[in-house]
């Protein structure tokens, strides 16, 4: 009966893990889509920029705590680097700093959707664990 | 009361399971069986009706869904790119009167009651505007190819393919060069690369001329090995060198065949899909949007000039994994000594906007080529 049990449980964590793999690069795309809808519509730029800010910086946060698990592979260590320069850079983009310009007022609502759409484009090469991992610590920590 | 044996309820409980998983299977089996119609004696009514002589235009779509193709409109609204490129090619399909249409959309695997393997692959034969077959199968899950599909198109395509106008369109995430581990979602360790494309291609070419057109809908096509390898089974070839939004290319230049290329000129064809790509992509998104298309004779002399380069980059990357390559910065091949040519222009015409945002922002040009850094 073990063996049926443990083979049932196998096919089991087989099956969620292709729908998690899924599901976490969807956790972070929905999670940028929904800074970019809050951003337009919020009248003062003062609040748009603190949104965005707020929003980097949180996933910055849970990038950091993924990275520190101790659950996390060499390989992994590359692609959640890269992930994370790139979200560096817009943030410094945002705020003018590392030789950017800053994003003027006017522009932030369409800052925002180059947000999304630059992450939606972007290959994310995590693996399963990391993924589930950071999509767990979004929920958690920022939902 | 009767005492029970230990030993004897487990070997009973694990009996019943197995019955039970058998019987559940076996009914399952009947049950998915007698679905399935006579599919060929349907086939043989339909093409009954229809004249190939009435066709004029052959289309293959290969759109890739195995893998996360989420993406999202400024009003927050979610699309799965895989699932609307499938929608657009139907309507391809439908509003052709003059065409043969093969669609096929590779699926992620999935679970029936979450052990019953589901198929993995649909695909749609319309002829002259009629849906003739539409029907699941399994993807080959082991070996990155397009076997199966090659098959089909083998079994059900027009027999006299000479005067045909011939298109093959893919949409999917941009074909890896080398590596190519984790394309497939559901298959990880299966890898798929532009070798495997050109192979597949190699096959829907085997007993007929040339594609006439190859679209390319994916981010990165537009590199000097891509175009070398897959313009080996087309005359045209729409790519885009940089990133591509999952929003695709627009299609909807394809609807209707018998106006847009009512002259047969594909080349001209090509630059007005390019075009209306190009002007819906750049109305809709902030970032970069490029656009080119290929004259595959035309741009021979820029690729030989460069293709030892190429190949030596792409030797010293094969080592890396794919996050490395990820990491691994891409930009216009006119921007790296060892690539710049007199020739990098010829053959190639190109619709570039720079993204509004990033460190490219001011970039007033792209070559069409994509290279390595």
């Amino acid at each position: 009966m073990k063996a049926v049990v443990g083979f049932l449980t196998l096919l089991m964590v087989f099956a969620f893990s292709i729908s998690a793999n899924a599901d976490g690069k969807d956790k972070i795309k929905s999670y940028f889509s929904k800074t970019a809808i809050k951003v337009n519509t919020t009248e003062l730029a003062s609040e748009k920029r603190e949104i965005l800010n707020e929003s980097f910086q949180n996933m910055l946060n849970v990038i950091e705590k993924v990275q520190n698990s101790g659950l996390i592979n060499n390989e992994d260590q590359a692609g959640i680097d890269h992930f994370k320069a790139a979200l560096q850079e817009k943030q410094d983009e945002l705020n003018g700093t590392n030789g950017f310009e800053r994003v003027p007022d006017a522009q932030l609502n369409a800052f925002s959707n180059y947000m999304v759409q630059d992450m939606e484009q972007a290959s994310i090469t995590i693996s399963l664990l990391a993924l589930v991992v950071i999509a767990i610590l979004l929920v958690v920590f920022v939902f | 009361m009767r005492m029970l044996n230990p030993h004897n309820h487990l070997v009973w409980s694990t009996r019943y399971a197995i019955l039970f998983v058998s019987i559940g299977y076996a009914m399952l089996t009947v049950f998915l069986s007698s679905c399935s119609a006579d599919l060929t004696v349907h086939r043989e009514k339909r093409l009954a009706k229809l004249s190939s002589f009435d066709t004029k235009y052959s289309i293959i779509f290969l759109i890739h869904g195995d893998n996360n193709y989420l993406y999202h409109d400024s009003s927050g609204n979610s699309y799965r790119a895989n699932e609307e490129a499938l929608a657009a090619a139907r309507r391809v399909a439908e509003e052709n009167s003059q065409a043969e249409v093969f669609i096929f959309h590779q699926k992620p695997a999935s679970n029936f009651l979450f052990f019953f393997p589901i198929k993995d692959g649909e695909y749609f034969y319309y002829r002259n505007g009629m849906l003739i077959e539409n029907d699941s199968y399994w993807r080959n899950q082991e070996q990155a190819n397009i076997d199966f599909e090659i098959d089909l198109y083998d079994q059900l395509r027009l027999i006299n393919h000479s005067n045909l106008i011939r298109m093959f369109v893919y949409l999917g995430h941009e074909i890896p060069e080398i590596d190519g581990v984790g394309y497939d979602l559901s298959y990880p360790d299966r890898t798929f690369t532009v070798d495997n494309i050109a192979h597949g291609l190699k096959n829907f070419t085997s007993d007929s001329a040339k594609f006439d057109l190859l679209i390319l809908s994916t981010c990165y096509g537009g590199t000097p090995y891509t175009i070398g390898k897959l313009g080996a089974f087309t005359n045209t070839i729409i790519a885009s060198p940089e990133n591509l939004h999952l929003s695709y290319f627009d299609l909807s230049a394809l609807e209707r065949l018998d106006m847009t290329l009512m002259d047969g000129d594909v080349p001209a064809f090509a630059i007005k899909v390019a075009q209306q790509s190009f002007d819906k992509l750049t109305s809709d998104l902030q970032t970069e949007v490029s656009v080119a298309v290929y004259d595959i004779k035309s741009v021979q002399k820029y690729l030989n000039s460069v293709n030892n380069e190429y190949n030596n980059k792409l030797i010293r990357l094969k080592d890396k994994t794919q996050s490395s390559l990820a990491a691994m910065e891409r930009c216009d091949c006119a921007d790296v000594p060892a690539y710049q040519r007199s020739t990098i222009s010829e053959g190639v015409e190109v619709f570039y906007r720079a993204a509004r945002f990033g460190r490219l922002k001011n970039k007033e040009s792209h070559s069409g080529w994509e290279c390595w850094k």
